[in-house]
């Protein structure tokens, strides 16, 4: 069977490397084969490596809370790139201010996202939401 | 009693002119001991060779001086048909390939790398899907190569596929070299069966991971067969005994070799001016870290080739004016003299490519041409450094290569040959951005040289056999230009 494979990176002008450091190497130990395009990448470079990779999922990293405007579109970009079935995921300090995560879950999943993920979610329950998702989405 | 010095003679069949270098070995070392230039015969490029050979050879046995490096007496005591040939050939400019990739900054972008590399001449660039036009485009354009990627290994097969029954149906004799995605090699080669097809590991395993050397090692043997069996090459390998070299191929070689062999080289450039093209070699880590640099897009190789086709003195005269209209107006203007004058001059000279200018005003008018070729094929090959203000502060992000620690510079070809001032050379070194938060990673203060001899092609091709002494002549054959240099 096919590793799984996902394109990680922070996204926009964000310089935050050390979750990074630690999403790729905690997904790799969970058995996917992580593209990662590290600090400070844009839009297309995502869709650039998922297209090249055939990567099943983006994950997209923003901590400097500027997500909103950096996010915006990357859906609409994927569908016009081919990738009309990758998952789209975003977790981290999405929006400056105090916000419920309530509102930025659905200001997320309303730009395209799949699933959102505040800086307190577990990622053990992250892995298995991704597992979860690319399952369903072969079917 | 003294040893005659063994004797190896180099020829490279250019566009143009076809040169011919006799060295002798001495121990550990090459010296340059004759040398001939005959007008390229296109019609059978064997006839110049031979007439090369022999000139050099004849003057040679006559202990003839025809050259800077004064021989020295040493006696011919071999028949000169026991001399070893190594030759290489330009191949009417290059090896024509065309570039079939995924994504644009991607796949295309390393497999453009790839096709310069080998000494090849990017034609056509495709990206994503072909379209039925696209082949008509591709049959009209004749390529010797399609090399055709995509997909990491493992990774996109559906263009890849896509693409491979495109070609299938290309009406073409040009040979398929397939060097994309790993995991559908076998079906690729299934699809294009009855085509010519050569495969090589994919070019971009992994999303930002370059191995261009395997392709790069297919295009070169693609290149001996098919450009051998054209314009009386044949004979040439029966008379010299040896295959040629693509002559970009060896002077890729060349540049490699000097700079891990001569100490005080490891970062250096050679740009190579011609009618038709310009060159730019560079040898020198491509990005050098820093803490608040961040590196963007693919990581260049050390040593890195481009080709330019649209800058060139003579053939490529009025393309040049055109693609690089703003910079000569503005020097033009700071002369005071008529943009339509240089016009006039470019339509003659791109009609007479042999045309060498008698008076002043055409030597001013190459030499902004020259000026303007360097600058931009420097620009081109440089990245770029854009300052960038993030909530955690500024930050530099470099695209491309940077060449700001490269601390020589060599001008070869036929104008950069006879160059006695640094001044077009360090035309390179022009920082060109009209934005202030853009920065060109150009060199900084190089010492500037002139191949005057055009030894780096002749030596080139004898750089496999004898690395460090080719290595080592051909910057003893350099000319240091200007106060700079020492």
């Amino acid at each position: 069977m096919d590793v799984p494979r996902i394109v990680l990176g922070v996204i926009g002008a964000d310089c935050h490397s050390v979750g990074n450091k630690i999403l790729d190497a905690y997904f790799t130990e969970a058995g996917f084969h992580v593209v990662n395009l590290g600090v400070m990448a844009s839009q297309d470079e995502f869709l650039d490596a998922a297209v090249e990779s055939n990567a099943g999922a983006i994950l997209v990293s923003s901590l400097y809370g500027h997500g909103l405007i950096d996010c915006e579109g990357l859906r609409q970009k994927a569908i016009e790139r081919g990738l009309d079935k990758i998952l789209l995921y975003v977790g981290g300090n999405l929006v400056v201010g105090k916000t419920p995560f309530a509102e930025i879950e659905k200001k997320f999943k309303d730009m395209g996202f799949d699933r959102v993920f505040s800086p307190h979610d577990d990622l053990t329950e992250a892995v298995k939401l991704l597992r979860q998702d690319l399952e369903d989405r072969k079917r | 009693m003294v040893m005659a010095p063994k004797l190896l003679l180099s020829v490279d069949i250019g566009s143009t002119y076809t040169k011919g270098g006799l060295f002798a070995l001495e121990g550990e070392e090459l010296r340059l001991v004759g040398r001939e230039v005959v007008p390229t015969t296109v019609d059978h490029l064997g006839r110049g060779f031979t007439q090369v050979r022999e000139a050099v050879l004849s003057r040679h046995a006559n202990g003839g001086h025809n050259t800077n490096s004064p021989f020295s007496g040493t006696k011919v005591t071999c028949p000169a048909l026991s001399i070893p040939v190594y030759w290489s050939s330009s191949a009417r400019g290059g090896l024509k390939i065309a570039a079939v990739g995924l994504t644009p900054d991607l796949t295309l972008s390393v497999a453009r790398m790839a096709a310069t590399s080998a000494g090849g001449k990017v034609v056509r660039a495709y990206s994503y899907e072909l379209a039925p036009e696209d082949l008509e485009d591709l049959r009209a354009v004749e390529p010797d190569i399609i090399l055709f990627t995509g997909g990491t290994d493992g990774g996109n097969s559906r263009v890849v596929l896509h693409n491979a029954a495109r070609l299938a149906e290309l009406v073409s004799p040009a040979i398929i070299l397939y060097a994309g995605n790993r995991k559908v090699r076998d079906q690729v080669v299934d699809i294009l069966r009855g085509r010519e097809v050569a495969t090589a590991a994919n070019v971009m395993p992994e999303v930002g991971t370059i191995d261009i050397e395997p392709a790069r090692d297919i295009i070169r043997h693609v290149f001996l067969d098919s450009i051998v069996d054209g314009k009386g090459l044949s004979s040439v390998v029966a008379e010299a005994g040896r295959e040629p070299l693509p002559t970009p191929l060896a002077v890729f070689e060349l540049v490699r070799t000097i700079a891990e062999r001569v100490p005080g080289w490891g970062d250096f450039a050679v740009i190579d001016m011609g009618g038709a093209t310009t060159d730019f070699y560079s040898h020198t880590k491509s990005f050098h870290g820093g803490d608040a640099i961040i590196l963007r897009g693919l990581l260049e190789p050390t040593l890195k080739r481009t080709v330019e086709g649209d800058l060139g003195l003579r053939v490529s005269a009025e393309a040049l004016f055109r693609s690089e209209a703003s910079f000569l107006e503005g020097r033009l203007r700071e002369a005071g003299t008529d943009l339509a004058l240089l016009k006039g001059y470019v339509e003659e000279v791109s009609r007479r490519t042999e045309y060498l200018p008698g008076d002043d005003r055409g030597r001013r008018f190459d030499r902004l041409l020259a000026a303007a070729c360097v600058r931009a094929a420097a620009l081109r090959h440089a990245g770029i450094f854009q300052r960038v203000f993030t909530p955690q502060g500024g930050f530099l992000v470099q695209r491309g290569k940077d060449l700001r620690q490269v601390s020589r510079l060599v001008g070869s070809g036929g104008y950069l040959a006879g160059e006695t001032s640094p001044d077009i050379l360090l035309e390179a070194c022009a920082p060109g951005a009209d934005d202030p938060d853009t920065r060109h990673l150009v060199p900084e203060a190089p010492a500037c040289y002139a191949d005057v001899e055009y030894l780096i092609p002749l030596l080139g091709n004898l750089a496999a056999d004898f690395p460090g002494a080719a290595a080592r002549a051909a910057v003893a054959g350099l000319k240091p230009l200007g106060p700079h240099t020492n």
